[in-house]
């Protein structure tokens, strides 16, 4: 690819760019493309190359390296907080289906129905409510021999 | 990460984690300034490696943040680029080390027979 076209692909690579970074070397980069599409390079794999250059330069961080380190540790944690959530809040149903019986005056429908979970904002008077610490109440139906969730 | 010779670095190899493109980069400024075409020129001659301009961009800007490096006055459009004291005393301490461990090399296979 010569010409305008080529020169359109490697533009719209280089608006990839942080603004940041176009400023500093946005037309120099533009005339480089040129020249080096001149001595017979492909546009295509200078867009590419500047692709990925736009994407290194929008993930690269610009903190100083100790803020980077704390910036990473704290989303870390941040990250296995949300595991543990999402593992307990998985695990109560399984909890609950432990549960034996279910309160008498449970609904015709409760009892013979699908098994069915909901997450609940309160504390119903319906058996198999579990509240763990931090973690939305999940109301637990049981019934017959299906249990599902 | 500032890299000079008076904080306390100096002979240590502050490019050993740089990666090629930047070493190449440094090799070709060692005789004089150079914009990014030279560059590129440069460095397919010195070492047959074709630099992409996204990778040669992206190890200048680290190479000048590491203050190895510094941009000239524009010229036209382009940056020139020279090489800076500390760059040059890093590049130094880089290729004794690539020396020493070449030569290490080089004498394991001669004593393993290979």
């Amino acid at each position: 690819m010569n010409g305008p076209g080529a020169t359109r692909l490697v533009e719209r690579a280089l608006r990839c760019y942080p603004p940041r970074w176009r400023r500093r070397h946005g037309d120099e980069a533009a005339e480089l493309a040129a020249l080096l599409i001149r001595d017979g390079a492909s546009a295509g794999s200078i867009a590419l190359s500047y692709l990925v250059g736009a994407a290194r330069e929008w993930l690269t961080p610009r903190l100083g390296p100790r803020l980077s380190t704390a910036t990473g540790a704290v989303l870390i944690v941040a990250c296995s907080l949300g595991v543990s959530a999402v593992l307990l809040a998985s695990s109560a149903p399984a909890r609950a289906a432990l549960t034996p019986t279910p309160a008498r005056g449970a609904s015709a429908s409760q009892a013979h129905g699908r098994v069915h979970c909901r997450a609940g904002s309160t504390d119903e008077g319906v058996p198999g409510v579990i509240r763990s610490m931090g973690q939305l109440p999940v109301m637990i139906w049981t019934a017959g021999h299906e249990r599902s969730c | 990460m500032r890299v000079s010779g008076r904080d306390g670095r100096a002979g240590q190899d502050v490019l050993r984690r740089v990666g090629e493109a930047s070493v190449l980069i440094l090799i070709s400024l060692a005789d004089g300034p150079k914009h990014g075409y030279a560059l590129i020129q440069d460095i397919k001659e010195l070492a047959d490696v074709e630099l992409g301009p996204g990778t040669l961009y992206g190890a200048l800007d680290r190479l000048e943040r590491l203050d190895l490096i510094e941009s000239l006055p524009a010229d036209d459009r382009r940056h020139p680029y020279r090489i800076t004291a500390p760059g040059a005393a890093a590049l130094r301490v880089h290729l004794d080390s690539l020396e020493r461990v070449s030569a290490a090399g080089r004498l394991r296979l001669r004593l393993g027979g290979v």
